[in-house]
């Protein structure tokens, strides 16, 4: 064992000699600097390694040989030894990244870089209060000067007011601790600490000094202007360091000091701590330069982590586990984010487009965001879910909607940024150059991430349980990405269906789960089949499609709230990734992705509450609420909601949808929407019958489900884009499930199955095959199309069944829909709504009519005189969903059966009986399997009688002019369907007037609008950032002492 | 005019601050419990006469070579930032005539400042005084020499030397404080010798030295640069 | 005595301030620091005052006496350690001025102000 002293000794050592190498030695100074740090790296990660397997007791090294208080002392504890090793690794990779940089300017900027990271070390490790402020200074001076590696004039102006910033926060820090020594009668930390400053009225005075020092140095909102120009201005190499290095450092000299006070003052702590992580993300939705962003962002990660240290009388034991899941990820990702900026080196963030040249880089961008906001499988994921947990068992609401409200802003910004470099256009973006020292370091930190994750999810309450099988499998397609199309979409598929086998024994007694475990993977490898149809190798596609299918699947199996949330938040990712890959979808992958996190956000707050009211993980918790248990079944809905585009949360879909690629849409609307179905019913089965709240939610969300189908179908009627008029149909689908769910009685139950599963048949034919026909085509606007009868008849027969199922038009599925949604209305006596939805299913046949019109029948346009039925592979996967269609209209039984046995136990009066293949209620009855076969009956003998009439039919050409119109030149105002239904438009167009999207782009304005305002303290000038300064500590202490 | 105020109000607030911290002060009747721990022991554990001396060397030493850092790093800093390019140094600056007396004298003065120096340094341990105040005032020998000659460059090699043998040499001894006595800087490396004589108080007056000759030689490093810095072209 | 000099060490951080905070020379500024610095090296000493004691260098080993005759030895080493940060700091800051002049060729603290938001 190398004791620790040696860390400061050899850097030291080695930093003085530097000085000597002269200039034959001088290309040897930079790799003396690498080993040095290798060793520093070295001494604390044997000394992490030791504590983790619990082989040795807390090291205390006494300085001169005397003991403390009467020298200094170092401590090396676990907490030690991790800090100093993620510092020092840092500092190591940092040195890496720096490598030519600092080889540019001589080995001078190489003693410093040394020293810096030493005497972050020293930071961490020293017991003593005034060496402590020592070497506070010692890493001040050195990264004023590091700052200085980019030799211009924003790096100067940036140092000057970095070094008039921390030289005011210095004194008022030597103040304070003068001030203690004076109370207390010694330097040492832990006698201060015993010395109870903060209980007397006198000596309090010394404990506000330093916590008001300390936390200055951490750059809180708003007094932190020096602090960010650090940041925007420094080679983002040294801002890594600031912000993964320094801020590590100084949070942990918070966390040492943290109980100098007292609870009062930890209060404070974590009040300052959340007003900086709001605040700062807050204004870093205005920023455009990358390096700036990353400033708002790392500050705001680091208010949160001093929120952390100040709840950490209320977080207990917990406290450590979520601090340091949380700083590891801002640690890694920040470092990871800061060199990436560094190795493209764009102004705007829009030019990070220029990732996409090489998609690896991309891949790691990615890994950063996510990891930043929290998703899984990143240790901040498990940070954060302990968090809200542990937060809301103590019944601190405040301090839960500080954390999301500020994670969603920090959303906000990371997903636009996201977005731009995944979709913006990259041509015109100038090349940069990847050299190995600086690609490496970014690397190691993506690894860190994936692998402290998975390391440390065992550790949280149920994360062992989570099943890590799905996720090896996109990364195993991660690794095959280069191979061609057919390769992996076979893999793709063969890994779906082997994993159905997998699973049904698990599920096989569990209708509900395997009802939506079929949708989920049956639907998977019908849709994915589409995709033979694609040529090229289409990067990136099947890892993230797989993401989504492992997400859904997670959500099936999944027994306890973390797992749920783990496989939710991985099914979000997943499904942004593919809904952006469309044309233009960057605006709508991105609301998708804030209406998903604010969605998941509120399903979280909902999961704290059932944690809260009975210390269980498992999902059967959200059966016993009793904290807010109304507040927590709306936060559950609404969180469901988002994902079912229900009204006030749809605005999302109908862009997200519509400009989705060909094979997307059926993913993302036939099946990725069931996910919030079957959240509804999990939630729905789950809830207290008996409670007022859940009856008075199921009234709304009954009322929200009628509107959302009114709304959808008015709306789908109106359009002219082909696949948006199939979004808007998806948002109405979805709100009849939802009605028919929130009537809670057996019938409205088994209509919400029966159009669940419908939806799924329907919508993934209608997807797919209108998918493939936009592409054939070459547009979206239906009145461009026309005549295709002819060209693709297969296609016709297709949307024609579906189209029979969305109507209800006997003998297909969509009438059983019907017949028991009717039914199920009657008896719960829901009137009003139920003459809604009478209305909007009539309003359903315009649309549909509209579709098939348009399309396929009319005139040919001259410039489709050439085209072809779609692929085959389109075809088959629909016309084996049709077979679908059929089994399922013709024998409902088969499934409606068992659903009804295994809902009847949650409702009390089992409405529905059956007779062999019918359906009684007591409104009537229904056959399914009769009428098939008189509707078939009746359809072969009148299609026998027209074909023996068409022999004798003349047959007209289109262009025979005694027969036919004009030639269409302008394609939208001679198409017969052409806002077709412009006189209902005129008279209910108020129905669909945009009126949410206008409420969320007035709330969005007003945010950045606030965030704009804010940012003008900002003003540039360094003596106000020191005014700034000095207010903060006058404010504070009003406040704090004020009184005395 | 608003902001004039402002900073007013701020001063204010920071007044009433120091007003508090005034008020807590409330003098010394005696010695607090570390303070009389030294004064108790300090002679004879260490084995200087000034106490002073010996926290800042011995007890608290590791301060002092962070304080030493520090300087170090101001150095190295002033030194990369104010370095000239070739092409930008200033063929032929004018140069301000010294007078015939401020040359004559420094001359003179020159080496009395530094054995002044070298004194002070030396004698730490036993008197108020030690490296810093030794470094500074052989700093100002420098600071002379340069006033007194414009073309006077100071020698990097020189100046590097000194550097870097006395930060190692400090280092060093403070390991040797691990290997031979109680730990990093301990000064009874050597025999604790005769309480008020030179050779006393174990290492202290080598530390003392490294000390003055570091403080000494990155003090000039820096004047050295600011004044060489002015051979840059605008 | 003692409390005459803090008092005075804390109107010297006042005025270091106020030096701060209002001028618009930067080397005035850097001024402001140093007198900011100064005011707190005289706020340590003086808490470290004893009541009639002398300063902490001892003619004779002899414990008993030693803890009755001299003042607090503490703040004074810890004087001698700030001093030589302030100086380090000062230092930089000046050569930070240097080149700021060099940059734009003011001093004026206005004429700084590229980063912004």
């Amino acid at each position: 064992m190398v004791g620790p002293i040696y860390i400061i000794a050899v850097a030291l050592g080695l930093a003085f000699v530097m000085g000597l190498f002269g200039k034959s030695l001088k290309n040897l100074s930079e790799w003396a600097m690498l080993a040095g740090l290798g060793f520093m790296t070295f001494v604390s990660g044997q000394w992490l390694l030791e504590f983790m397997n619990n082989t040795r007791a807390v090291e205390t090294i006494f300085t001169a040989g005397f003991k403390p208080p009467y020298s200094i002392n170092l401590q090396m504890g676990i907490q030690e030894a991790f800090f100093t090793f993620i510092i020092n690794v840092v500092g190591l990779l940092g040195g890496i990244y720096l490598f030519k940089d600092l080889k540019q300017t001589g080995p001078n900027a190489m003693m410093v870089f040394l020293v810096f990271v030493m005497s972050l070390n020293v930071v961490v490790m020293t017991r003593d209060m005034f060496n402590l402020f020592v070497f506070l200074e010692v890493g001040s001076i050195a990264t004023a000067g590091l700052i200085l590696l980019n030799n211009n004039g924003n790096a100067l102006q940036a140092g000057m007011k970095y070094l008039i910033a921390t030289g005011i926060i210095s004194s008022i820090l030597l103040v304070g601790i003068i001030y203690a020594y004076y109370f207390s009668g010694s330097l040492n930390i832990d006698d201060i600490l015993a010395a109870n400053l903060g209980a007397s009225k006198v000596t309090v005075i010394a404990v506000f000094l330093i916590y008001v020092s300390v936390l200055l140095e951490l750059k809180p909102f708003p007094a932190n202007g020096w602090g960010i120009d650090v940041y925007t201005a420094a080679n983002p190499g040294i801002g890594a360091l600031v912000s993964a290095a320094s801020a590590s450092a100084s949070l942990f000299v918070l966390y040492k000091l943290a109980s100098l006070g007292g609870a009062e003052w930890l209060n404070y702590i974590a009040i300052i701590g959340g007003i900086t992580f709001v605040g700062s993300n807050l204004i870093g939705t205005k920023q455009e330069s990358p390096n700036r962003l990353l400033g708002y962002s790392s500050i705001g990660q680091i208010g949160l982590l001093t929120m952390i240290v100040g709840l950490s009388n209320i977080l207990g034991e917990k406290m450590i586990f979520i601090a340091s899941g949380i700083l590891i990820s801002h640690y890694a990702a920040k470092a990871g984010l800061f060199w990436l900026s560094g190795i493209i080196n764009a102004k705007d963030i829009k030019g990070w487009a220029a990732l996409r040249k090489s998609p690896f880089l991309l891949f790691l961008f990615g890994t950063f965001v996510f990891a930043l906001i929290g998703f899984p499988p990143f240790p901040s994921f498990f940070g954060k879910w302990e968090l809200i947990m542990t937060l809301a068992t103590g019944g601190h609401w405040a301090w839960m909607v500080t954390i999301l409200v500020g994670s969603f802003i920090e959303g906000i910004y990371l997903f636009r940024w996201l977005g731009y470099a995944i979709k913006l256009d990259h041509d015109e973006l100038p090349d940069f150059k990847i050299e190995w020292n600086k690609i490496f370091p970014v690397w190691i930190m993506a690894i860190v991430l994936y692998a402290v994750g998975v390391y440390v999810s065992p550790l949280t309450e149920g994360g062992m349980f989570i099943n890590y099988l799905p996720l090896m499998f996109v990364l195993f397609l991660f690794a095959i990405d280069f191979l061609p199309i057919y390769i992996k979409n076979t893999v793709s598929i063969g890994g779906i269906i082997w994993y159905m086998f997998h699973i049904y024994p698990v599920l096989e007694n569990d209708l509900l789960r395997l009802i939506f475990a079929g949708i989920f993977l049956i639907g998977g490898v019908l849709t994915l089949m589409a995709g033979y149809n694609k040529k090229g190798t289409r990067k990136g596609f099947y890892p993230m499609a797989m993401m989504m299918y492992a997400g859904l699947i997670g959500i099936i199996e999944s027994s306890s709230m973390l797992e749920f949330f783990f496989s939710w938040e991985l099914m979000t990712a997943g499904s942004y990734f593919l809904i952006i890959r469309g044309k233009r979808s960057l605006p709508h992958g991105y609301s998708y992705m804030l209406f998903s996190i604010g969605g998941a956000y509120a399903i979280l707050f909902g999961f704290g509450l059932a944690f809260a009211s009975g210390f269980d993980t498992s999902l059967a918790a959200l059966g016993d609420i009793n904290i807010l248990p109304t507040l927590a079944y709306s936060l559950l809905a609404v969180g469901f909601m988002t994902k079912t585009a229900s009204l006030g949360l749809h605005i999302w879909l109908p862009g997200a949808h519509g400009e989705a690629e060909s094979d997307v849409s059926p993913m993302v609307s036939a099946i990725l929407l069931k996910a919030g179905v079957f959240g509804l019913m999990l939630l729905f089965l789950y809830m207290d019958r008996a409670s007022a709240g859940a009856n008075n939610l199921w009234y709304v969300l009954g009322w929200v489900g009628a509107l959302t189908t009114l709304v959808g179908n008015m709306s789908a009627a109106f359009q002219e884009d082909a696949k948006r008029l199939l979004a808007y149909s998806s948002i109405a689908q979805l709100g009849y499930i939802l009605f028919a769910l929130s009537i809670m009685t057996h019938l409205g139950w088994l209509a919400g199955f029966t159009y669940t599963i419908n939806h799924f048949l329907f919508k993934a034919i209608l997807f797919l095959v209108v998918g493939g026909i936009v592409v054939k085509l070459g547009t979206h606007n239906m009145y461009e199309m026309g005549g295709m009868i002819k060209k693709m008849p297969f296609s016709f027969i297709a949307v024609l069944i579906s189209i029979i199922v969305i109507g209800g038009i006997p003998p297909l599925s969509g009438f059983a829909g019907k017949w028991l949604f009717y039914n199920a209305i009657l008896e719960k006596g829901w009137y009003f709504q139920g003459a809604l939805i009478f209305f909007s299913g009539i309003v359903a046949f315009l649309y549909l009519y509209k579709l098939i019109h348009s399309i396929f029948l009319g005139q040919l346009k001259d410039n489709h005189r050439t085209v072809k039925e779609i692929s085959a592979w389109i075809l088959v996967p629909s016309y084996i969903l049709i077979i679908g269609i059929m089994i399922f209209s013709a024998f409902p039984h088969w499934i409606l059966k068992p659903i009804e046995t295994m809902i009847a136990p949650y409702f009390s009066s089992q409405a529905l009986m059956w007779d062999g293949t019918k359906a009684l209620t007591s409104y009537g009855y229904w056959d399914g399997t009769t009428i098939m076969i008189v509707v078939g009956t009746a359809f072969v003998l009148l299609l026998t009688w027209l074909i023996v009439l068409s022999a004798k039919a003349k047959k007209i050409e289109q262009f025979n002019i005694v027969f036919a119109a004009e030639r269409p030149f302008r394609p939208e105002t001679t198409h017969v369907s052409y806002n077709i239904y412009a006189g209902y438009k005129k008279a209910l167009g108020f129905v669909v007037a945009p009126g949410i999207t206008i409420f969320w782009n007035v709330v969005s304005t007003f945010v950045l609008e606030v965030a704009n305002w804010f940012r003008r303290i900002y003003s540039g000038n360094m003596q106000n950032y020191a005014l700034h300064v000095v207010l903060y500590i006058v404010v504070f202490y009003l406040i704090a002492l004020g009184g005395f | 005019m608003i902001k004039k105020w402002i900073i007013l109000g701020i001063l204010a607030g920071m007044g009433l601050i120091f007003f508090d911290l005034f008020s807590a002060f409330r003098g010394n009747e005696t010695l607090g419990k570390t303070a009389d721990y030294y004064a108790r022991h300090g002679a004879e554990e260490v084995g200087a006469s000034n106490i002073v001396t010996a926290i800042v060397v011995t007890y608290r030493g590791f301060d002092t070579l962070g304080e030493v850092t520090i300087l170090f790093l101001t150095a190295a800093i002033i030194s990369f930032v104010l370095k000239i390019r070739q092409e930008d140094i200033l063929p032929n600056r004018p140069i301000r005539i010294t007078s015939e007396l401020l040359d004559s004298a420094s001359q003179v003065i020159v080496p009395v400042i530094f054995m002044v120096g070298i004194y002070i340094f030396v004698n730490g341990h036993l008197t108020p005084g030690g490296g810093f105040p030794g470094g500074a005032v052989i700093a100002s020998g420098v600071l002379l020499m340069i006033l007194s000659n414009p073309n006077f460059s100071v020698s990097h090699k020189v100046i590097a030397w000194v550097e870097s043998i006395s930060g190692v040499g400090f280092v060093l001894l403070g390991v040797m404080g691990i290997l031979f006595a109680g730990g990093f800087l301990d000064n009874r490396v050597l025999g604790l010798g005769d309480f008020g004589k030179l050779f006393s108080a174990g290492i202290i007056p080598f530390i003392y030295s490294f000390i003055g000759l570091k403080v000494g030689a990155e003090l000039s490093n820096i004047l050295g640069a600011i004044s060489h810095a002015q051979n840059e072209k605008n | 005595m003692e409390y005459i000099a803090i008092s005075t060490g804390f109107a010297l951080m006042l005025l270091g301030l106020w030096g701060i905070l209002s001028q618009k020379n930067l080397i005035k500024i850097v001024l402001g620091f140093t007198i900011f610095d100064t005011g707190i090296n005289i706020v340590m000493v003086s808490i470290g005052y004893v009541k009639g004691k002398a300063a902490p260098i001892l003619d004779v080993i002899n414990a008993s006496e030693a803890a009755n005759k001299i003042v607090d030895p503490v703040p004074q080493a810890l004087v001698l350690t700030a001093i030589v940060i302030g100086l380090g700091v000062t230092a930089l800051m000046l050569v930070y001025v240097l080149k700021l002049h060099r940059e734009k060729n003011s001093l004026d603290i206005n004429s700084f102000k590229d980063l912004k938001w």
